[in-house]
């Protein structure tokens, strides 16, 4: 998978609870800072980043809430993976 | 519409017709309506009892959302403060209900002035706390840059706009107190506006999420509340009294627009 496509996929789960422009923005920077710029995203990096957006959903959703919201992404990017 | 959609939209709809009955009254004071079946005394009774039940409730719900947050969560801070901003300006309304409601009076200065300044510091803090929170989360927040243009902005259109409604609040006469506070609130208020410009960003950010309408709501009353204590300063220093009802107008749809933003808040919690 590429990182564009992690990226759509991961704001797509997380725009309800903040917004697709936060989701976005949160997203793309975390991506940034943890150098997922390739052609490919990694599993190691795929858990890298959910851990940072996990750590920042925190504040508004509270640690249950944000976790349930990560293992989300995490399914919907193991299902975008496994229909390529 | 559902039956929970109808028990969710009731209480917007209580604050809707309040604040217009309010607006109403400052706009038509000579009609029957406001002469005979709403008296003065009755909506001044009205709004003390609305500002009481608002300000328990969000004080209520803002504890609960802290309880709902783990000890080490950086928000936790910030709903607790919130919390006690709401009870201390519960606290100077219950000082000021009984007269409020038995005797059609307002004292001014009072000791609900205590509570109601006590509140500020709460208040301030909450603001800042959530946007340390915000920052240690790693969501953007805004280069440096940003941030200080924002806040530069906000000062010089708090100048501008403070400067020529004080002058005259300062220069009346008066015993010194009721000038000091007169004067206070607003200046207060916009300390206050400086956090709160840098949220409102953040808060854009998450327009048409759950997250972004607890804070457009918990914000826009925190700006009502803002508008509330400048319109005070004014109205009471110039002694223009008939236009109160406007002032109770906006502290009824502050304090809503707090409570609601803070249940919003623990729903998102408990969902």
């Amino acid at each position: 998978m590429t990182p564009t496509e992690a990226v759509d996929v991961v704001v797509k789960v997380m725009a309800p609870y903040i917004g697709d422009t936060m989701a976005r923005s949160a997203t793309e920077a975390h991506c940034q800072k943890l150098g997922i710029t390739g052609s490919a995203v990694s599993t190691e990096q795929v858990d890298a980043l959910l851990g940072k957006l996990g750590g920042g959903l925190n504040i508004f959703l509270g640690r249950d809430k944000s976790a349930s919201v990560v293992a989300e992404a995490r399914q919907a990017l193991a299902a975008r993976e496994a229909s390529r | 519409m559902s039956d929970d959609r109808r028990f969710e939209s009731a209480p917007w709809v209580v604050l809707g017709v309040a604040v217009a009955t309010f607006v109403g009254w400052a706009a038509f004071p000579g009609t029957t309506l406001y002469t005979q079946v709403l008296t003065p005394h009755r909506l001044l009774a009205l709004a003390a009892v609305l500002k009481l039940v608002y300000l328990l409730a969000g004080t209520a719900w803002a504890f609960a959302c802290r309880d709902h947050l783990e000890p080490d969560n950086p928000a936790r801070p910030a709903w607790f403060l919130l919390s006690l901003g709401l009870l201390a300006n519960f606290a100077g309304q219950l000082c000021l209900a009984p007269f409020q409601v038995f005797r059609n009076e307002t004292p001014f200065p009072s000791v609900a002035d205590i509570f109601y300044v006590l509140a500020y510091p709460f208040l301030i803090a909450s603001l800042l706390v959530l946007l340390k929170a915000y920052r240690e989360s790693g969501f953007p927040i805004g280069s440096l840059l940003e941030r200080t243009l924002i806040l530069a902005g906000v000062g010089a259109l708090a100048a501008v706009v403070a400067v020529p409604i004080l002058t005259p609040v300062a220069a009346t006469g008066g015993p010194l107190l009721d000038r000091i506070l007169t004067v206070a609130y607003p200046v207060l208020d916009l300390v206050l506006l400086l956090p709160l410009a840098l949220l409102l960003r953040i808060a854009l950010k998450l327009r048409g999420s759950r997250a972004g309408e607890v804070w457009v709501l918990i914000l826009s009353g925190i700006v009502f509340l803002c508008a509330g204590d400048i319109f005070f300063a004014y109205f009471q220093s110039l002694g223009e009294t008939h236009l109160d009802p406007f002032v109770h107008a906006t502290f009824v749809l502050a304090y809503g627009l707090v409570a609601g933003g803070a249940h919003r808040q623990l729903q998102l919690l408990r969902s």
